[in-house]
């Protein structure tokens, strides 16, 4: 990938960004022009409050989460691709989702209702199966990465396991309500979302550019890395909890949604390069921009009605990857 | 520059090298040779820090080898061994300039000095006109090369090489081994042709069982007793007459010359 490209692809990337977030304000029930929203953002006179309030608290952060969300999952997904050495690892690798689900499911259908909030029972779940996988591969286990995704994997199954014997007895309203948390949704945002969000997303993804060398020496192979004075083992023990706490943030606030993490990373690499620094900012902007109009489509697709997110995320784009694989592009 | 003293290593009960010491100094190529199992990677690991030393001193630039930081090793030796294509298609310049990790800070960006080193060791080892190909595209022996240019970038002032010819073919074996003795970097180097580290090597060191059998330059080494002894098979060994460098031939037993040869 000569430099040449990579500029072309970002700054069209880029462009398309900005495109997207000025025409995304202007979709929803209530009618908003572009001049509308150009007046809304920027305190100019002659808007009416609705407008300044459909903006400024509903459409805005909701689109800031998504930016933030898609850009999240897939700085996520590369990172742990290149750190694991393994193309199909994704955000929720490490039984994430699982125990998400299983931490929703508790708050839902066990505790009694409103003690903790279903996010926050999500975020505990999320974390507790990523402990669960460190435990099980706390010290020497953790040299193996192979050990590490095997461990993800069982935990992931035995949490969902304990979920589905849980809602299997539990009243349909409820479990409903868990299910189609579980498929994500962009709906429950708002700016607390967005100050819970940004921190974590920018942390990650300067974290993951500091250390762009060293994850493009894993490329090669550990033995490898740690000629060139990487310490692998501290390395990858950084980014993986880096990257469960960034997912497991996403996660409690738009529940599950699948394939952005494991499939932007590799179309990025097609256009921006395989190189960690390319490969992060490329991320960051494409995640950010395909979350804005999987978002989009699914609050327009239907009417009065919104299509969760994680249905949309995993047609689309394994669409999109399927079609790009035939022509052996990837 | 490098400096071993009853050097032991062991895996658990098991002892893996016992009283290795020999020295390498400006200039020299040193060889690694011996049976499979003798413990030559497992010697190489341990200069590298991959390993640590049960008993006895590594000094590397008069300085006690566990005492370096990971990067400040980096900095000081590089590696070549065998190592796999990388998981997705990186370019032979991206791999090259992997060598400059260790100098560099987390959020420094490259300089046009570095970028001038990255061209300069892509040069040196022939690879310049390979810079933007794929590193899946290379053949074993430009594999080799790159890696040696990686290292290059590194700066090091002491290069080991982990078996560099293996599954390369007469002409790669040579071209390689030639590259790497031009480059003015001291050299360790685990070998397990013979005649080649006779034709290439300054000094040679001999294992067996982990046990260091003998150290010197190939005419002190290369001794048909010693190598019948460690190899278990044996040979005749004489100055070739057109390069002037000691040349081993083993001679198995099936052929019948082993027992006149054996007599003599």
């Amino acid at each position: 990938m000569l430099k040449r490209h990579y500029s072309l692809a970002m700054s069209v990337a880029l462009l398309m960004l900005l495109f997207s977030l000025l025409l995304s304000l202007t979709i929803g029930s209530a009618s908003l022009t572009l001049a509308d929203i150009v007046r809304v953002l920027f305190g100019r006179e002659g808007v009416s409050p609705l407008a300044e309030t459909i903006v400024w608290q509903i459409r805005l952060p909701r689109l800031v989460c998504a930016v933030l969300v898609g850009a999240g999952l897939a700085v996520s997904g590369a990172v742990l691709q290149n750190a694991s050495r393994n193309p199909l690892a994704d955000p929720y690798l490490f039984g994430l989702m699982a125990g998400a689900g299983l931490g929703a499911t508790l708050v839902s259908v066990v505790l009694p209702p409103q003690l903790i909030s279903l996010a926050l029972g999500a975020f505990a779940g999320a974390l507790f199966a990523v402990a669960l996988v460190f435990a099980v591969c706390a010290g020497q286990r953790w040299r193996k990465v192979e050990i590490t995704l095997l461990a993800g994997v069982a935990v992931s199954f035995m949490l969902s396991a304990i979920s589905s014997f849980i809602l299997y007895f539990a009243e349909p309203f409820a479990a409903n309500r868990v299910i189609f948390w579980l498929m994500g949704s962009l709906s429950r945002t708002d700016w607390h979302s967005v100050m819970l969000l940004a921190p974590v997303v920018v942390v990650v993804l300067l974290l993951a550019l500091a250390l762009r060398r060293q994850l493009d020496a894993l490329l090669l192979s550990d033995e490898s890395a740690r000629t060139l004075g990487v310490n692998t083992l501290r390395l990858r023990l950084v980014l993986l909890l880096a990257t469960a706490l960034l997912t497991a943030c996403i996660v409690s606030q738009c529940g599950g949604i699948a394939f952005v993490g494991l499939m932007i990373p590799h179309i990025v690499r097609h256009f921006f390069g395989v190189t960690s620094a390319r490969l992060l900012l490329g991320c960051a902007v494409v995640g950010a921009l395909f979350m804005i109009w999987v978002d989009n489509l699914a609050r327009t697709l239907l009417p009065q009605q919104e299509i969760p997110l994680g249905v949309i995320t995993s047609l689309v784009g394994s669409v999109f990857f399927l079609l790009i694989m035939r022509r052996q592009r990837l | 520059m490098l400096e071993l003293s009853a050097v032991c290593l062991r895996f658990g009960a098991k002892q893996v090298l016992h009283n290795i010491s020999f020295s390498l100094q400006k200039g020299e190529f040193v060889g690694i040779i011996g049976p499979n199992g003798a413990g030559k990677s497992s010697l190489l690991r341990l200069i590298q820090g991959a390993l640590s030393a049960h008993s006895g001193h590594i000094l590397l630039k008069q300085r006690e080898i566990g005492r370096f930081t990971t990067a400040e090793l980096a900095r000081t030796l590089a590696v070549v061994s065998q190592t796999s294509a990388p998981l997705f298609a990186l370019t032979v310049e991206q791999v090259a300039t992997m060598g400059l990790l260790p100098h560099k800070n987390w959020f420094e960006l490259n300089s046009s000095y570095d970028t001038a080193q990255v061209a300069l060791a892509l040069k040196k080892t022939g690879l310049s006109h390979k810079s933007s190909d794929a590193v899946d595209t290379l053949s074993g022996g430009e594999m080799q090369r790159l890696y040696i240019a990686r290292a290059l970038v590194q700066q090091p002032s002491l290069l080991l090489l982990d078996e560099p010819t293996n599954h390369l073919d007469v002409q790669y074996q040579h071209q390689i081994l030639q590259l790497v003795k031009a480059l003015d970097i001291p050299l360790l180097a685990c070998l397990h042709d013979l005649n080649l580290a006779a034709m290439y090597c300054d000094k040679l060191l001999l294992l067996n069982n982990g046990e260091q059998v003998a150290f010197g330059t190939p005419a002190e080494v290369l001794q048909p007793q010693l190598l019948q002894q460690v190899f278990g098979l044996p040979c005749q060994i004489a100055l070739h007459p057109l390069i002037n460098k000691l040349q081993v031939t083993f001679i198995p037993a099936s052929t019948g010359l082993a027992a006149e040869q054996a007599a003599c």
